[in-house]
């Protein structure tokens, strides 16, 4: 019975969405969206989750697959080929997509222009931490503490987080010394034994706060966070920088206008399930944020302009 | 000491029917993907996450455990059997493991493999689940430069299993280094050797180059030898007699000192995230070869071999849930895809996981045990079963696990490229055979290399550039004196 009416209530739905908001434009097949992470990560199962609320609420078949490599660079040379229907998506993070465009934008086989941005789905708040023993509470003193005789460790894992804390040692004649990790999990291992002052986090460290054994130095993101709402950003302690990591999808660029239009609403519409709020809240302790293709669009080319500032260039 | 209600409410969450059938079921699916050659637990847990999130938070939990347990003896089975071990750890276990099974005793050589793979595995269960605090803290003061100094020792340990000709080995081993620096560099985020894939930018898929180079290679060797007339795969002599397939007690009582050293090297290299299963298993097999009397009858189907690997490599699994649980830092890829089935439940290990989810973690310790069990009654008859299907003709078993390598590796690593790569990395395992160049050593220094770099570089960042600093560093110290007396023992047991 359940069943049956799930089914009556998919139809309906997609009937309403078929005939009402989304024109005219539906699926000739299963749609393909391309994870440019491995299985298992956080990328990967914010990308499910959304495929499956799509799939219950439009009644379309999503297959997902992942396409690992290079930080999503793999997935979108694929993907800027592939054939611009509707039916092959792809989804990734911003940052190490824009971070390689700068670097090597000659280098890449595809550009911004090679895609269709149709939706963000959340927003990775990064903060920056320490100990909460730590001699100093912010961005002022971290940096006094990093002209004594020792410097200071930072730990980061992304390069666009060592861009950020050179572009703030430029400007201050701090003395940090970046130490390269390969996940937040090891930052936080880094901070709790001791074995650097301060670290960037992206959520594993919300416990550490809750229990009293770290403490929030800024937010390294262009706005404040949301479980840390008098935590300053860094912009607001005064250097004119920040990182923002999106996860978005995109289709290859020439969709037509329906067929865009049907898309970025059922992603729009699967993003703010409940399902899919329940699983970033738990992921990335924050609620989704759907910038829908304009936004995301202008997220994009913002973003280049951005991370061409943190490189000096 | 622990809330008695809350302990007993969370073992009775776990000892429910719906739980059990989860934990049978996590179990049987690890052990099938774990026999099955390109395929790995690793993989079954990743692609069962994101359904996880839509059941109950325990019964997701144990399943998975479940899978995670039933690989660990499930990897060891073609390795036994057929020489093919799909991941490195289970490269240890075949090196008597496949032997003994081709002296016709491949229920005896896979019994063992299971006995000592849950003993390994139970030691670690109760080193978590009685002290995992205190060690937790004691994981926290390993810091870089200690963590750096430890596999130094390690690898002093594990140069024992050089071979016969040290130019050989030295030349896999630098080989198995260079292939661990193609893709972004650790300090600078400049691409090395990546020849224009982009696919390369995260380094050699590790599943591709460990299957093309230990099973597909194996699978190519056995293909090309070959005759006409078909033979099955492995000969088992013991049929049903029970004398020549049981591990009798006394056997495995002889092992008790390999298997302890096994479960308390994979214990700590367990608690200390970023090193892992495979330098515990060379480690563990490395060292009882080097205290056994007889170290000639290592790699000749000794079943000291066999268990030091196993035990090491199975207790690894569960000292990996101390960090995990206690201070939410995952020690290998299985640890850090049991952190994303927690964090989708809304579950975030670290300080106050205890506190607040004490329930939830019984009920984990109850699913552990509960899985060892199982996987013991299990593996009594999937081995039986393993060892029936392999008795086909070779040219039928070889070509479907050929197979099997390419489906997984194309699911794991997303598709042709990761193919090519085992295809490539399967001929230059052939030619290293060929010419007597250890392949063990190359998977070992390509599996470590990496992580080694980027403890190196963060040692340097850390020390400033000069080594002599590490004086500072008292742990450190002493693991480097360590590492030297080891190599100085090494070269003095040779001689003598």
């Amino acid at each position: 019975m359940k069943k049956l009416s799930t089914f009556v209530t998919a139809l309906c739905v997609s009937f309403v969405l078929a005939f009402a908001a989304h024109a005219e434009w539906k699926p000739s097949g299963p749609i393909k969206l391309l994870i440019g992470f491995d299985a298992g990560g956080e990328t990967d199962t914010l990308g499910r989750v959304v495929a499956k609320a799509m799939e219950d609420q439009t009644g379309w078949k999503i297959i997902v697959e992942n396409k690992p490599g290079g930080g999503g660079i793999a997935m979108f040379t694929g993907l800027a080929v592939a054939k611009p229907d509707g039916q092959t998506l792809g989804m990734g993070v911003n940052m190490p997509i824009l971070v390689n465009l700068v670097l090597r934008g000659k280098d890449l086989p595809f550009d911004l222009d090679s895609f269709d941005y149709l939706a963000t789905i959340a927003r990775a708040q990064l903060a920056i931490i320490a100990k909460s023993d730590a001699p100093f509470d912010d961005m002022a003193g971290l940096i006094e503490y990093s002209k004594g005789d020792d410097g200071a460790l930072i730990a980061f894992d992304a390069k666009p987080q060592e861009l950020l804390m050179n572009f703030v040692g430029g400007a201050s004649g701090a003395n940090f010394k970046l130490v390269p990790t390969k996940s937040s999990a090891e930052m936080i291992q880094d901070i709790l034994g001791g074995h650097v002052a301060a670290s960037f986090a992206a959520g594993a460290h919300i416990p550490y706060l809750e229990s009293g054994d770290v403490k929030m130095i800024a937010s390294a993101n262009d706005g404040r966070h949301s479980y840390a709402p008098d935590t300053p950003t860094v912009k607001e302690q005064g250097f004119d920088i920040f990182v923002d990591p999106y996860f978005f999808i995109a289709a290859p660029a020439g969709l037509s206008d329906d067929t865009k239009a049907a898309l970025s609403a059922a992603l729009n519409e699967a993003i703010n399930s409940d399902e899919v709020k329940a699983v970033i809240m738990n992921t990335l302790k924050t609620e989704p944020s759907d910038l829908g293709p304009q936004g995301t669009t202008d997220m994009m080319t913002g973003g280049v302009s951005n991370v061409a500032k943190l490189f000096g260039k | 000491m622990p809330d008695m209600d809350v302990l007993l409410a969370g073992l009775s969450d776990a000892f429910s029917l719906v739980n059990l059938l989860f934990v049978i079921a996590g179990v049987i699916v690890g052990q099938f993907v774990g026999a099955v050659p390109g395929i790995g637990p690793v993989m079954a847990m990743a692609i069962a996450i994101p359904f996880t999130f839509f059941m109950p938070t325990l019964p997701a939990i144990a399943f998975l455990v479940g899978v995670n347990k039933g690989g660990l003896f499930g990897g060891a089975i073609p390795a036994i059997l057929m020489n093919t071990p799909g991941t490195p750890d289970a490269a240890a276990t075949a090196l008597d493991g496949h032997p003994l099974a081709k002296q016709g005793k491949p229920v005896k050589a896979t019994k063992m493999a299971l006995y000592s793979s849950i003993t390994g595995d139970t030691f670690s269960d109760i080193v978590l689940i009685t002290i995992s605090a205190p060690l937790a803290v004691l994981a926290l003061k390993m810091g870089p430069v200690e963590i750096f100094a430890l596999m130094i020792f390690a690898f002093s340990v594990i140069a024992g299993l050089v071979g016969d000709s040290m130019v050989k080995g030295v030349i896999a081993a630098v080989f198995g280094l260079l292939c661990a620096t193609v893709g972004i560099d650790p300090e600078h985020g400049t691409p090395r050797l990546y020849f224009g894939f982009f696919e390369l930018f995260d380094g050699l898929p590790l599943a591709a180059v460990a299957i093309g180079m230990l099973a597909v290679s194996e699978i190519l060797r056995r293909l090309a030898s070959a005759g006409s007339t078909p033979r099955s795969a492995i000969t088992s002599l013991d049929g049903d007699d029970p004398t020549v397939s049981r591990v009798s007690w006394a056997e495995y009582w002889s092992c008790r000192y390999v298997m302890a050293r096994g479960a308390v090297i994979g214990t700590v290299l367990g608690a200390i995230p970023g090193i892992g299963s495979t330098a515990a298993a060379f480690m563990s097999y490395a060292s009882a070869k080097q205290a056994s009397d007889e170290p000639e009858s290592f790699g000749k189907g000794n079943i000291k071999g066999i268990a030091a690997a196993e035990s090491a490599n199975s207790a690894v699994m569960g000292a990996n849930l101390i960090p995990l649980l206690v201070i939410g830092i995952p020690g290998s890829i299985a640890a850090a895809l049991l952190i994303s089935a927690f964090k989708i439940h809304g579950i975030q290990p670290g300080p106050l996981l205890f506190e607040q989810q004490g329930r939830l973690i019984y009920g984990l310790f109850g699913a552990m045990i509960l899985a060892n069990a199982t996987n013991l009654i299990v593996g009594q008859f999937s081995l039986r079963l393993w060892t029936r299907v392999i008795s086909a003709p070779e040219s039928v078993i070889f070509s479907s696990a050929l197979l099997l390598c390419i489906v997984g590796v194309y699911m794991s690593t997303g598709g042709l490229f990761g193919v090519a790569v085992m295809l490539v990395f399967a001929v230059v395992g052939y030619v290293m055979n060929v010419f007597g160049f250890p392949v063990v050593v190359f998977i070992i220094a390509f599996f470590l290399g990496g992580s080694f770099e980027t403890y190196l570089t963060q040692t340097m960042v850390i020390l400033d550039g000069d080594l002599t600093r590490m004086i500072d560093y008292p742990i450190a110290v002493a693991l480097v004196v360590l590492a030297l007396i080891s190599v100085w023992w090494l070269g003095f047991r040779k001689k003598g």
